[in-house]
Parts: structure tokens; C-alpha cells; sequence
């Protein structure tokens, strides 16, 4: 035992073996999350989801995985193929990066890095660009129109969700998520900030793309938004983001509103776990409860109403720590 | 109102006799046959008075074409038929599709059913055929298509400029319920220009009456308009029993009312979930069909099938009803008076469902008359029209119930109307129980072979979607000779490109739904 | 769009509503069947394709006269052929063939009311399915037969 834990101390190793688990990881959230948002629609719509396959349907998802695996890969004609082909590969790396810096548990995280959070959310960045990629690439008008949605939206969000952060790590001084979970030791930032996580969580949800803000896919009005000429694997790739995304933001908000991997009698995983998909439940629920938010609208919210709430809260934040 | 139009007739042509119609009988009460040349100034004449264009559609006579125009008005009971005799060998006419809107469409229709070509229409491109028919269909003689219109079959292109965007919307769309087409133009999400492409779902049901005794074309009535499909059978089989004069049993109008009344709570129930579904909201669609499941059980148990019915008769209806009917309709009414707050709850008081339909999609009252716009959406902008009150069919003048009109004619009125009207239903539905009596569901001797009157008819009757007219001509056999259907979502369709101009691709999603188009209703 | 606290407030407490419907709905039980597990039954009103039905009289024959008025009346020629024969012993024919052509019928009824000998009925049958066309051009004079044995 003490061998292999000197073994994963080795930098390298810990890495490797962080980014294996990290992508398992991914692969069963994944996974279990379609099953998950088919059963909430499910019993929220007063049906049962899936149920054939294996006990409640435990085993849809992975028939789902083996057909999208085993379907051709269409490439339509006249597309951009090397930004075709690189948009879906793109949305992952982000992904997985972020796994990286996510403290599960007290010794449970790949590296801790002193600015964490600046990593996850540079990361993220990225998502919007291989949308974009995908978009354009696709060559299709619906597709350009989802990804333009996506880039006016990303950038109004991404903005409110920093400042709400930001809020936050001013309490703590540092930039390390394991130093914000600590300092949550005694009360939650959901109690002293609960202005930022409603503006986080908010601005999360749109970040995701997730009802009521997912106009970049809104099928209603775009067919399938930006990846609506994928097909197969690649379109699976999109698919796995977007959920491994939703338990990223819910990841990251535990760790900064409600007390991270903190809480008793439970270990520390359990813990962390169950916090990241009740807030996971809490986004189906939003799904499958609203309608969608006009374009105009949803910039509103952001420019108008979060950005500047966002703003006052750091003002107020600053005055108080000041104080 | 008939008098006076009738004397203002008279004075602004003064050459020409106007004929008094027995209303009873025709469906309207005045007609008058006019010279080309007078056409466009009686077009004026109607415009000026506020009548709308109801209809307009073409007969073959063999030695002659008749246009014909049925002028009709929302404030009261006034039809006016209008005729213009034509030469068959070189058919011209002049447009009326600058004095109304919907003529520009209904003109097209003649168009390409008829090779009737009209004089200053801006685009006669053909509306519902397609390549390869090569004679006018609903001529009598054949008459090969013209080389001219050769060239317009699927001519139809969007038209290229240089910094917009054209969108096909359809005919593959989720949010165009069935096969659709709307070519946008557009600058960025903003419309600049919709312009509807139909006749992806045309079966030439006009046709196929010609073809059809009337007792047989009664199942197509039900594939017309899928979703209203009682009020359909109701308007065909009325439109029948007018025209040969048979009188029905008073039980048979009480259980054809109860029908038809639950047949459009039916319609628009699935119009809420479908609507909430185009602007992303899909559990509502799941609440809607509960309720609608419960109800079709309803219906299924005495009609004996779900959706497309074939329930009534000439005469009467195809069996009793028994007394698990009435539990049945009593429990479902009551459930469905229970389901509105959760209705309201989840959608109506919704912030994001009011962001997303006040203010959009506004029908003016001038627009409406001018595209002759009718049922829901007539109603949302604040004219109270319906054709159960205007001229009541079956037994709908002796049930109590109000009209529920709008106020701003944006989507949101459209939203409450369509509830109010589910009440409305609901509350018709518990007076003819409670006038149901025991008797006879069927004329003694159901006519086994129909002998119509020579002569027309125009009847309307009110389905979930509005104003269905149904023109027949017969000429004493006992098959229609010309049978024509002004249906309503084609109407409601007409106003949709003014609607969508320069709104966002997301409203117009949500205007397209506030208009509930059935799409075989409109390709008929 | 314009954003007031008190109209933030009302639209928050509205989404909340619309949430609480749903939740409750999530902890209720669910209203579908599940087919094929558990089968409703079909009202006995339920259109499915026509038969024929039994002589009251004599259940071991049906009615049919083939005099083939169904024939003349079907709106979409979805009655191909009626055939009998008169049969020793017997004052009318008895029919056999009777080819229905069932992906054009719209089940409409009106050969079933126009049968002289109310030897016409709808079955009960919902879920026809096959793999060709020719899989539903149903005689029913054999389905008549088979029936008959089975029962």
C-alpha cells in the first residue's frame, strides 16, 4: 500500500494514472447521466424512461454508446473537413482538463495548482471555440447560426461567472480550489455569498447550454444547432461534453458555494458526489420544467441584470472585507 | 345590414341585377354576376364596408368558368356572392389581390387547378402540383397545361442577394408540425422576408370528391384537418343535410355537439403541448397528451377509432351512444376543469413563456379582415367572430356560452383564448348532457342514395382552427360537381409572412405555432 | 426587457411554480401502460379491419351473400374481389373469396353499413404487421375458416 502511494507521489505517475481515471470517469458520468436525464424526463412527464434494457434500464446508455459507435460517420458534402473533424475532438480536451484540478476528496486531485480556477475557467473558453469550429465547419446555416448564438452567449456569461467567482476568492485570498474548499471549513460561501451562487449557478446553466439558455441547439428553431450534421462517434463526442460539462459546473459550484468535499460522518467523495449531481438534478429539473429564453432575452439577463448584480456584489464583497 | 348593403349595391351599379338568395337554402343572401371590367371596384366597394374576402374559387361550367367571390363581414350576418363568368378557351381575369391579401393565394390555387391566368398578379408560381401534371386537373374537359405554365411548375427558387441569408424552414422542421416549407430571408436572426412554400402533403382532396358519391367521400373529410376531425365530419355532413334537406333528431345534434366539442378540447390540448414544444418546453407537450389520452379513450369507446373519425351520418349518427359515454364525458369534464391551474402553473404563468409571446406575432384588425384570418386568432384580435354563434349549425343556438376574445393579438392572447376556449367547450359539453334525451340517433329512413337540389351552397361551420367553408355545387346526381373547401389554416397562413417580417428566428418558431397550422388542412 | 426587483421576484416565484409542478409529478405515479407487458383492452367499438362475421343463425357459416354491394361502395377500391357460389341445398350464394386489400383501406365502415346481410363487422385486430404488401391482402373467408377452428 505505503509502495504504490510512493509510486502515485512520483509526478509523472500521478498524472498518468489521474488522467486514466479522469477519463473513466468522464465515460461512466457520461453514461450514467443519459440514463439519469432520460429517467427525470421521465417521471417528470408521468412516464417511465428507459426500462428494457437491463434493471430500469441501467444498461441503455452503453447499447446507446455501442449503435453511436457502431454508425457511419457522414461527412456531408462540401464541408470544412479538417475543422469539421476537429471540432468535436476539441470540446473534449477542455473537459478533461478540467477533471484535473478538481479536488473529490482531500487527497483525492490530480494537482493541485495554485490557480485552479484560472485553469478551469480558461479551459472552458475553450468549449465555445471547437462550437464554433463545428459550426462553421459544417457548413450548414442552422450550424453557423448555432455557433454564432453560442459565441454572443458564451462571452455575455462567462463574464458574470467570473465576477461571481471572483467574489468568492477574494474571502479566500488564493486561487487553489483545495485552499476554497478549507476555508469553507466552518460555513459555506453559499451562506456568506449567496448573491455570487445564484449568479454562478445561473450563468452556469447558460454556459452548459442547458434549457432554458440552450439556444446554441435549440431544435425547435435550429434543427440540431451547431452539430447538426454529426453523425455517429463524432456526434457522441458532443454529447459526452455536454454532460461531462454539467458535472464540471456542479463540480466547481460545491467547491465554491456549498463546502466541497466537506460534510459529516460521510467520506469526503460521497460527499462530494452527492452534492455535484443533486445540483446536476437541479439543471434536468430546469430542463424539463421551462421553455427557452429568446436570444434577446438572454443576453438581457446577462448585460443587464447579472453582469451589473455581479458587480455590486463585488463592491459589497470588497467593502465588507475591508471592513 | 343585408338591406342596406343590398340598396348601396344598387346605387354603385346601377346596370346590373342583384339577385336576393334564400339564405336558408344558399348559405348567402345576395349574388350578383359581374362584368370583368366592374370587378375591381366592387372589390373596392366590399373593402370600403369592411367585408372580408371569404373565399374565392373557380367552377367549370363547360361553356364557362365562374369565378366566384363570397364577400362576408365580422360584424353581422351579411354573404354576398359574387360572379364572373369567363371565357374557358382563354381564361383571364382580373386580380383581386390588391384590394385583398388572401386573393394573391387563392388565385394561385385557380390558377393551377384551372389555367385561369390573372391579370397584374405579381406571381403566379404554382402552388400545390408538382412536375409532370400535364392537364388543368379540375377542368372538366382535359385541357393540356399552357407552355407558359409549364415553366412555372417548380419554378419556385429563393431569390440570392448579396448580404442576407436564406434559410429553408422545412419541409423537414420540428417546429413545422408535418412538411411545411418557409423560405427566410434574412439579415443575421433578424427576417426580412417569409415566404411559405406549400403543397408537399396535396392529395387533390377537391378532386376526389368530384369522383366520390357523397356518402363516400365522407371518411376524407377526417384527413383533411386530422386534428379537428369532428368538426370536419360535422361541417361535410351539415353542408349535406342543407343542400338534400333532411331534418336530424335532436338527439343526434346533442351527441354531434358533445363530439365535436370534445373532438376541439382534443385539438387544442395538443396545440398547447406542441406550441410549449416549439419554444422548448417539452413536458407540457407529455400533461397535454394525459389529458388528451383520457379523453380519446372517451371518444374511441363510441366512435371506435382515435384520431381521423368518421362518426356521423347524413341523418344522423353511425351508432348510439350508451350511458358509459355520458360517465365517461362527465368524469373527463370534470378532471379537465381540475387541469387548468396546472396549466397555469406550468405555462401560462410562466415568466419565460410571457417573455416569449407577449408582444409577438401581433395581428392587426386590418390585417386580419385583409387575409381573412379566422377562429382562435381572429378571436386574439379582439373580433369576437364565431361561426357557432354567427350562424349556428347543428344545435349550437340554443347553448349558452361566451366568446373569448383578445385583446392585443400578440401570441399570448392566442395562448389564453385557445384555454378559454377549452372552458368554453367544457361548458358546452354539460348543457347538451344535460339536454340529452332519449329518442331516435338517426333520421327514420337514412337515405340510402342522396338527392341534392340543383343549385350552390356555402356553408360554414367553426372547427379548432376557425372558419371552414364548404362550397358545393350540384347538379342532381349524386355526386358533388364541384365541391371546394375554404379551410382555415391557409387563411391563418396567409397573414404569417406580414407577421414574421423583422422579427427574430426564435419568434418566428413561436408565431408559426400561435397561428396552430395543420398542414394536410392547408395542402388538402 | 426591463428588470425591476418586484417583477424579478414574481418571475422567480412563477418559475418556482411551474418547478413545483414538476417535481410533484416526478414522485407520482406514472400514467403510461406498458405495452407489450400489460395490454389494454379494446373497446369493442374499435375499428380494426373488417371481417366477417357469423350467421346468428348458423355459426358455423357467415352471412355473406357475395353480392358484393361493399364492393361497389368502398371509397378507395380497397375491396378487390368477392366471389361465391350457389351451393345445392342453399336459396343464396355463399361466398369464397373475399379479398380485402387492407394498406388502402381507411377503415370508414361503409361496407359494413351497406351490407344487406349484416355480414360485415370490424375486428379487433390492432397490430397488423408484415414485411410486404401482399401480407395484407386479407382473404376473409380463410381468416373466417380460421377463426372458426381456433374457437
Amino acid at each position: 500500500m505505503e509502495q504504490i502511494l510512493k509510486i502515485l507521489d512520483i509526478e509523472g505517475v500521478r498524472l498518468a494514472v489521474g488522467l486514466l481515471a479522469v477519463f473513466l470517469f468522464v465515460v461512466v458520468n457520461a453514461l450514467i447521466l443519459t440514463w439519469a436525464e432520460r429517467k427525470v424526463a421521465g417521471h417528470m412527464q408521468l412516464r417511465i424512461g428507459p426500462k428494457e434494457v437491463g434493471p430500469y434500464g441501467l444498461i441503455q446508455p452503453l447499447a446507446d454508446a455501442m449503435k453511436l459507435l457502431g454508425k457511419e460517420i457522414i461527412t456531408p458534402r462540401n464541408v470544412d473537413k479538417p475543422i469539421f473533424y476537429l471540432g468535436p475532438i476539441m470540446i473534449f480536451i477542455p473537459v478533461l482538463v478540467a477533471f484535473v484540478v478538481i479536488p473529490f476528496d482531500s487527497y483525492l486531485q490530480v494537482r493541485d495548482i495554485n490557480v485552479g480556477i484560472l485553469v478551469i475557467l480558461a479551459f472552458s473558453s475553450f468549449t465555445v471555440l471547437s462550437i464554433l469550429m463545428a459550426g462553421w465547419g459544417s457548413n450548414n446555416k442552422y450550424s453557423l447560426i448555432g455557433s454564432i448564438r453560442s459565441i454572443a452567449q458564451s462571452v455575455a456569461y462567462e463574464i458574470p461567472l467570473l465576477l461571481s467567482l471572483l467574489a468568492v476568492i477574494m474571502m479566500t485570498n488564493s486561487l487553489s480550489l483545495k485552499d476554497v474548499v478549507v476555508a469553507q471549513k466552518g460555513i459555506w460561501f453559499i451562506f456568506l455569498q449567496p448573491v455570487a451562487f445564484i449568479i454562478y449557478f445561473i450563468a452556469a446553466v447558460a454556459e452548459t447550454n442547458r434549457t432554458p439558455f440552450d439556444l446554441p441547439e435549440a431544435e425547435s428553431e435550429l434543427v440540431a444547432g451547431y452539430h447538426t450534421e454529426y453523425s455517429g462517434m463524432m456526434f457522441a463526442l458532443f454529447f459526452l461534453a455536454e454532460y461531462t460539462n454539467m458535472f464540471i459546473v456542479s463540480a466547481i459550484t460545491v467547491t465554491f458555494f456549498l463546502g466541497g468535499y466537506q460534510g459529516p460522518f460521510l467520506p469526503g467523495i460521497v460527499w462530494f458526489l452527492l452534492k455535484s449531481y443533486f445540483l446536476v438534478f437541479v439543471m434536468m429539473w430546469f430542463r424539463w420544467t421551462f421553455p427557452r429564453v429568446r436570444f434577446d432575452q438572454l443576453l438581457n439577463i446577462s448585460w443587464k441584470a447579472l453582469i451589473p448584480l455581479s458587480f455590486i456584489n463585488l463592491l459589497v464583497t470588497g467593502g465588507l472585507l475591508k471592513l | 345590414m343585408v338591406d342596406k348593403v343590398q340598396a348601396e349595391l344598387k346605387s354603385a351599379f346601377s346596370d346590373l341585377t342583384i339577385h336576393e338568395e334564400s339564405y336558408p337554402e344558399c348559405g348567402y343572401h345576395l349574388s350578383l354576376d359581374l362584368a370583368a371590367g366592374d370587378l375591381e371596384k366592387a372589390a373596392r366597394f366590399f373593402d370600403d364596408r369592411r367585408f372580408y374576402l371569404a373565399v374565392e374559387l373557380c367552377v367549370d361550367y363547360r361553356e364557362y368558368l365562374e369565378i366566384v367571390y363570397i364577400f362576408s363581414i365580422h360584424s353581422s350576418l351579411c354573404k354576398v356572392k359574387v360572379t364572373l363568368k369567363i371565357d374557358p378557351v382563354n381564361p383571364v381575369a382580373p386580380t383581386l389581390s390588391k384590394v385583398f391579401d388572401c386573393a394573391w393565394w387563392y388565385e394561385r390555387e385557380i390558377h393551377e387547378f384551372y389555367g385561369v391566368r390573372f391579370d397584374g398578379h405579381s406571381d403566379m408560381t404554382y402552388l400545390f402540383l408538382h412536375d409532370g401534371i400535364d392537364v388543368y386537373p379540375l377542368r372538366k374537359e382535359k385541357v393540356l397545361v399552357a407552355e407558359a405554365d409549364r415553366l412555372e411548375l417548380n419554378s419556385f427558387s429563393p431569390e440570392q442577394r448579396e448580404d442576407s441569408l436564406s434559410i429553408n424552414m422545412g419541409p423537414q422542421h420540428p417546429s413545422t408540425h408535418g412538411v411545411l416549407r418557409v423560405v427566410l430571408r434574412m439579415d443575421g436572426e433578424y427576417i426580412e422576408d417569409a415566404y411559405p412554400v406549400l403543397g408537399y402533403l396535396h392529395r387533390m382532396q377537391e378532386k376526389m370528391a368530384e369522383n366520390r358519391t357523397y356518402q363516400q367521400f365522407l371518411p376524407n373529410t377526417g384527413r383533411m384537418d386530422y386534428l379537428g376531425a369532428m368538426s370536419y365530419n360535422l361541417g361535410y355532413v351539415t353542408a349535406v343535410e342543407r343542400l338534400v334537406g333532411i331534418d336530424v333528431p335532436a338527439r343526434a345534434h346533442y351527441v354531434r355537439m358533445i363530439a365535436t366539442e370534445l373532438n376541439r378540447i382534443a385539438s387544442h390540448l395538443l396545440w398547447v403541448g406542441a406550441y410549449l414544444a416549439d419554444l422548448g418546453g417539452l413536458s407540457p407537450f407529455l400533461y397535454a397528451f394525459d389529458d388528451r389520452e383520457n379523453l380519446l379513450d372517451v371518444l374511441e369507446a363510441v366512435t371506435g377509432s382515435r384520431l381521423t373519425y368518421c362518426y356521423f351520418r347524413f341523418g344522423g349518427l353511425y351508432n348510439d351512444v350508451d350511458d358509459a359515454f355520458v360517465a365517461g364525458t362527465k368524469a373527463f369534464v370534470a378532471r379537465m376543469r381540475g387541469r387548468f391551474a396546472l396549466y397555469e402553473k406550468l405555462v401560462g404563468g410562466n415568466v419565460i413563456f410571457i417573455n416569449r409571446t407577449r408582444g409577438i406575432g401581433v395581428i392587426e384588425r386590418e390585417l386580419a379582415r385583409k387575409c381573412a384570418v379566422c377562429g382562435p386568432v381572429l378571436r386574439g384580435a379582439g373580433i369576437g367572430m364565431d361561426f357557432r354563434k354567427a350562424e349556428p349549425y347543428a344545435a349550437y343556438a340554443e347553448m349558452n356560452f361566451e366568446i373569448p376574445t383578445g385583446r392585443n393579438g400578440d401570441a399570448l392572447d392566442m395562448y389564453h383564448i385557445r384555454i378559454r376556449e377549452m372552458e368554453t367547450s367544457l361548458d358546452i359539453i354539460d348543457q347538451s348532457l344535460a339536454r340529452l334525451s332519449d329518442g331516435p340517433f338517426m333520421v327514420e329512413k337514412p337515405p340510402k342514395k342522396l338527392k341534392p337540389r340543383k343549385g350552390d351552397l356555402y356553408h360554414t361551420v367553426e372547427t379548432p382552427r376557425g372558419e371552414l367553408g364548404i362550397y358545393i355545387v350540384s347538379d342532381e346526381s349524386d355526386k358533388p360537381y364541384r365541391m371546394k373547401w375554404r379551410v382555415p389554416s391557409f387563411s391563418n397562413l396567409m397573414a404569417f409572412p406580414e407577421l414574421a417580417k423583422g422579427n427574430l428566428l426564435s419568434d418566428a418558431v413561436a408565431i408559426l405555432g400561435s397561428l396552430d397550422l395543420v398542414i394536410p388542412e392547408i395542402d388538402r | 426587457m426591463t428588470v425591476t426587483p418586484s417583477s424579478f421576484i414574481k418571475g422567480a416565484a412563477s418559475l418556482a411554480a411551474g418547478m413545483g409542478v414538476t417535481i410533484k409529478s416526478f414522485f407520482q405515479p406514472v400514467v403510461t401502460s406498458q405495452y407489450p407487458h400489460e395490454v389494454l383492452t379494446i373497446t369493442p367499438r374499435f375499428r380494426g379491419h373488417v371481417m366477417l362475421l357469423a350467421n346468428p343463425e348458423n355459426p358455423s357459416t357467415n352471412a355473406c351473400i357475395s353480392c358484393g354491394i361493399c364492393l361497389r361502395n368502398c371509397p378507395s377500391g380497397s375491396i378487390k374481389l368477392v366471389e361465391g357460389e350457389k351451393r345445392e341445398g342453399e336459396k343464396r350464394k355463399t361466398v369464397t373469396t373475399y379479398i380485402l386489400d387492407f394498406t388502402t383501406c381507411s377503415q370508414c365502415g361503409i361496407c359494413v353499413e351497406s351490407c344487406t346481410t349484416n355480414a360485415l363487422g370490424f375486428s379487433g385486430d390492432f397490430n397488423c404487421a408484415g414485411f410486404k404488401r401482399e401480407d395484407f391482402l386479407f382473404d376473409l373467408v380463410k381468416e373466417f375458416e380460421k377463426r372458426k377452428k381456433v374457437s
